[in-house]
């Protein structure tokens, strides 16, 4: 019964929970009799800390104080009391509880200094004051986005930018090699004069003065210099700088999903108790101003009305006959067959999109910039329009609430990454002539050289221009859907702007908006790598822009998004489009020529096949070290080692669930024991009082 | 850092620093947010321990407080004489509790103090009732409102009395993701 796994400092609450009578468990029936303490004066065992404290070790008083339930004025007075018991402790002790103390007030120093730099950290809390957590989570998403985008922006530019500005200037001679003359053409400086306004029409196409610039890969040369003191190679610090790049998105991913998965996995499955937790957690205390809270309360009188739906909608459910049920499914999975056929033909009109594009690439004039435009202006509507029918397929299909939402967010998310994953493909047909690289076209350099002198940059234009336009139909949504649509509920007061109301701020659909941006910028980061940074200037604009819309325009939305629950799955679909972005570099890296005319790869037969051609010039140790670590005798053990860790893990995780369980079994036990001896009390006084009775009376 | 303020002294801030979650500055400006609730009243000079408390009345009008459908309950759960006048040791230990540094089992004390109407140490029919109409402002009728307490205590209570002990109610906080951020003042 003592033995009870918690940590030290909750022993300490336990302890001083105990005292206000609220636990009556054997402990505090061994030692004193439970005093009863008025509410707010609590008695305090003057004894019983010292006993704590020698188990304690060198955690500390001043740890513990700060989280027990005492009154201020008590609190100083037992510090104070602990502070003129140091001869007790050993100097060792006081030592470690004094480094203790100046290393937490030095962490202390530290977390303010950083907070310093926490971008816009009171315009989120403001946000969700007024809004609540689930759009403040969007916001939140989003300023994770722009550090990472920075963040790697500064990875690119110190490890590519810099020296190729460096030795483009200084002149370092390039490597020359002899190969077909045909593939090595490539030209992309306009001829004669230039009209003024093309200079604009190239800064959106990526074309024309763009083109041939760092911002794509066909200006970087195959510099490998090989001086006395440095010697840097840089097509290998190219190709290295993308899959670290890749690399440390996925850690940084990970480890925020970490934190978020923890509050999830240590509160379990929550749907049981569904109306307590309303009644108690839901209100939001630092809800300010007055117009929040009366939403507040609205918000939470609707999801009482809707739990209950939810639950009268079951019952109805579970009441249905075979053949309602029967019709139902087949309702369902008709629906289902209809929204893919939807997300089917989408995909369909951006592949011809895609296609007419590439033929009609070269034109001039506004007339071009709309058919370089075309594959962004068809994903956007497909991606408007689909989403829309799906919501109302959905409404047919009566699923429950939250299955609904679930269900049109997963269909969203396929659609949006695989429609540009179609895009990617459509690429790839033209610029491998499908697959087939030794017919037609392609024979003479692998690639077709005859459409693509520079594939790369071509493929890099089009993740610039998807960029671009996604940003530029944010901007134009704002401006010309919502503030006039706020304009007219204000002023204009009849039944349908009534019906049609404010706009709410949709967060699912939001956040599939920037999941879907952040994945161009990866499947787009090899070919051009100044994307993060305009991915990055792109997301601090919209920032600011949709923080403008959601003032102004928004009104807070009625149905709730669990903040907790929600930035985890935030993640997992922004690890879906990471997997994306590295299928494609993968691809990109080991399976398509790279172009004879311009890069950094341009003689190569691939992409990773600079990776062996450096590591012969590594020195023998270097190589045999490598050698080493790739061999058998090796990897094999390392396996091995990382299978044990991982089972052991496992069996931790286990063993935890099972103890937790075990706990909450054994809370229900005791309830009943309660229960048990409660009863029996009341039936031996009773016999007493009978007895009593009866022998007063015949007495 | 060098500007030396002669509100407390520095033995004062350390034993404020130890025994709440707040830093220096931090404690600094509860005082002067204390001070700006009745200028007359608070003084300036805590160097010698004060005794003085504002009433309820004061501090429930506070920006970060006014609002609250619990503010009145909150207030009193930390005053020590229960009627709501806060000393401002008890004015920090407050605004302590309710940081977001303070760990979940201490906000789970304080929230079934706030909740707990009656002040009896347990969390039966009436106190829910009140809490619900509180939250929702009335909006619910009488029959639902007494539905969703009754599904209430019936999902939370573990020991069959039909309230809720502190027991019962820290088990059904420590499955709310929520708790933490909601159960949160900023100041």
């Amino acid at each position: 019964m003592s033995s009870e796994p918690q940590r030290p400092g909750s022993r300490e609450v336990h302890d001083y929970t105990e005292e206000y009578g609220y636990h009556s468990d054997q402990r505090s029936l061994r030692r004193d009799p439970p005093r009863v303490s008025n509410q707010n004066q609590p008695q305090f065992d003057w004894i019983s800390p010292h006993e704590e404290e020698d188990e304690e070790g060198s955690s500390g008083p001043p740890r513990d104080l700060r989280a027990t339930p005492l009154p201020m004025a008590l609190k100083r007075a037992i510090r104070q009391v602990q502070q003129m018991q140091v001869p007790v402790v050993s100097s060792r002790d006081s030592w470690k509880r004094k480094n203790a103390k100046s290393l937490r007030k030095l962490k202390d120093c530290g977390m303010g200094f950083l907070s310093f730099f926490s971008l816009w950290s009171k315009t989120l809390q403001k946000i969700g004051g007024n809004f609540g957590g689930g759009v403040q989570s969007y916001f939140l998403f989003l300023r994770f986005l722009v550090v990472l985008n920075f963040v790697s922006f500064l990875l690119i530019a110190g490890f590519v930018l810099v020296p190729s500005i460096v030795f483009r200037s200084v002149g370092a001679a390039l490597v020359n090699s002899t190969g077909q003359e045909a593939c090595m053409v490539y030209d992309p400086n306009p001829e004669g004069l230039v009209v003024f306004y093309n200079y604009f029409l190239d800064l959106l196409s990526g074309t024309g003065f763009m083109e041939y610039s760092y911002l794509f890969y066909g200006y970087y040369n195959n510099t490998m210099v090989e001086d006395k003191n440095i010697s840097y190679n840089i097509p290998l610090a190219y190709l290295f700088t993308a899959v670290f790049y890749f690399v440390f998105c996925l850690i940084c991913i990970i480890a925020r999903m970490g934190t978020a998965a923890r509050v999830v996995v240590a509160t379990g499955s929550s749907t049981v108790g569904d109306y307590s937790m309303i009644v108690f957690t839901s209100w939001d205390y630092g809800c300010l101003g007055d117009r929040a809270t009366k939403l507040k309360q609205k918000n939470i009188h609707y999801q009482l009305q809707v739990d209950l739906e939810e639950e009268s909608i079951k019952k109805r459910a579970a009441a249905l006959t075979l053949s309602q049920k029967i019709v139902l499914y087949s309702l369902r999975v008709s629906m289902c067959f209809v929204s893919y056929g939807l997300i089917i033909a989408a995909f369909y009109g951006i592949f011809a999109a895609t296609e007419f594009s590439q033929v009609k690439s070269g034109q001039g004039g506004i007339l071009g910039l709309f058919f370089e435009y075309l594959p962004s202006i068809v994903i956007t509507a497909g991606n408007f329009v689909v989403p829309l029918l799906c919501d109302q397929i959905a409404l047919i299909e009566r699923y429950s609430p939250s299955t609904t939402v679930i269900v049109a967010l997963l269909r969203a998310v396929f659609l949006r990454l695989v429609s540009l994953g179609v895009l990617l493909f459509t690429l790839w047909r033209q610029i491998t002539c499908e697959g087939a690289e030794n017919t037609g076209e392609c024979k003479l350099c692998q690639y077709n050289h005859l459409l693509y002198p520079c594939w790369e940059t071509r493929v890099g234009q089009e993740m610039y221009k998807l960029t671009l336009f996604d940003f530029l139909i944010n901007i134009a949504v704002l401006v010309l859907v919502e503030f006039p649509r706020r304009m007219v509920v204000d002023n204009w007061s009849n039944k349908l702007s009534q019906w049609v109301g404010r706009q709410e701020f949709e967060v699912p659909a939001n956040v599939l908006g920037l999941v879907y941006g952040q994945t161009v910028v990866w499947t787009g980061a090899l070919f051009c790598p100044l994307l993060p940074l305009i991915n990055t200037l792109k997301f601090i604009l919209l920032f600011y822009f949709k923080k403008i819309t959601l003032f102004h325009n928004c009104r807070p939305a009625l149905k709730t998004f669990r903040s907790t629950t929600s930035t985890f799955f935030f993640l997992v679909v922004l690890l879906f489009g990471l997997g994306l972005g590295t299928v494609v570099m993968i691809y990109s890296l080991s399976e398509i020529r790279p172009s004879m005319g311009c890069g950094p790869f341009r003689f190569f037969p691939s992409m990773w096949s600079i990776v062996p051609t450096s590591f012969n010039n590594l020195s023998i140790i270097t190589q045999d070290f490598l050698f080493f670590i790739g061999s058998q005798s090796f990897s094999i053990p390392l396996f091995a080692l990382s299978c044990v860790v991982m089972c052991y893990v496992v069996a931790l995780a286990s063993v935890y669930g099972k103890s937790v369980a075990l706990l909450r079994a054994q809370i229900k036990l005791e309830g009943r024991d309660k229960q048990f001896l409660v009863k029996q009390i009341e039936m031996l006084s009773r016999r007493q009082q009978i007895l009593k009775q009866t022998a007063g009376a015949s007495s | 850092m060098g500007n030396k303020q002669t509100i407390f002294t520095d033995e004062q801030l350390d034993a404020y620093q130890d025994c709440t979650f707040f830093t220096r500055k931090e404690i600094l400006r509860l005082h002067s947010r204390y001070h700006e609730l009745a200028p007359h009243l608070v003084p300036m000079d805590y160097t010698n321990d004060p005794d003085c408390k504002l009433p309820l009345a004061l501090i429930v009008n506070m920006p970060e407080l006014n609002e609250n459908p619990f503010r009145n309950r909150i207030v009193e759960s930390f005053s020590e004489d229960g009627m709501g006048n806060l000393s401002f040791n008890e004015f920090v230990d407050m605004f302590s509790v309710l940081s977001e540094m303070a760990p979940r089992e201490l906000k789970a004390i304080y929230a079934f103090k706030i909740y707990d109407f009656n002040v009896d140490n347990y969390l039966c029919k009436e106190d829910l009732v009140k809490t619900l109409n509180r939250l929702t402002k009335e909006e619910l009728t009488p029959e639902e409102v007494v539905l969703v307490c009754e599904k209430a205590i019936e999902e939370a209570d573990l020991d069959g009395d039909n309230k809720l002990s502190y027991a019962d109610f820290e088990n059904m906080i420590t499955r709310a993701p929520d708790f933490l951020s909601t159960f949160h003042i900023r100041i």
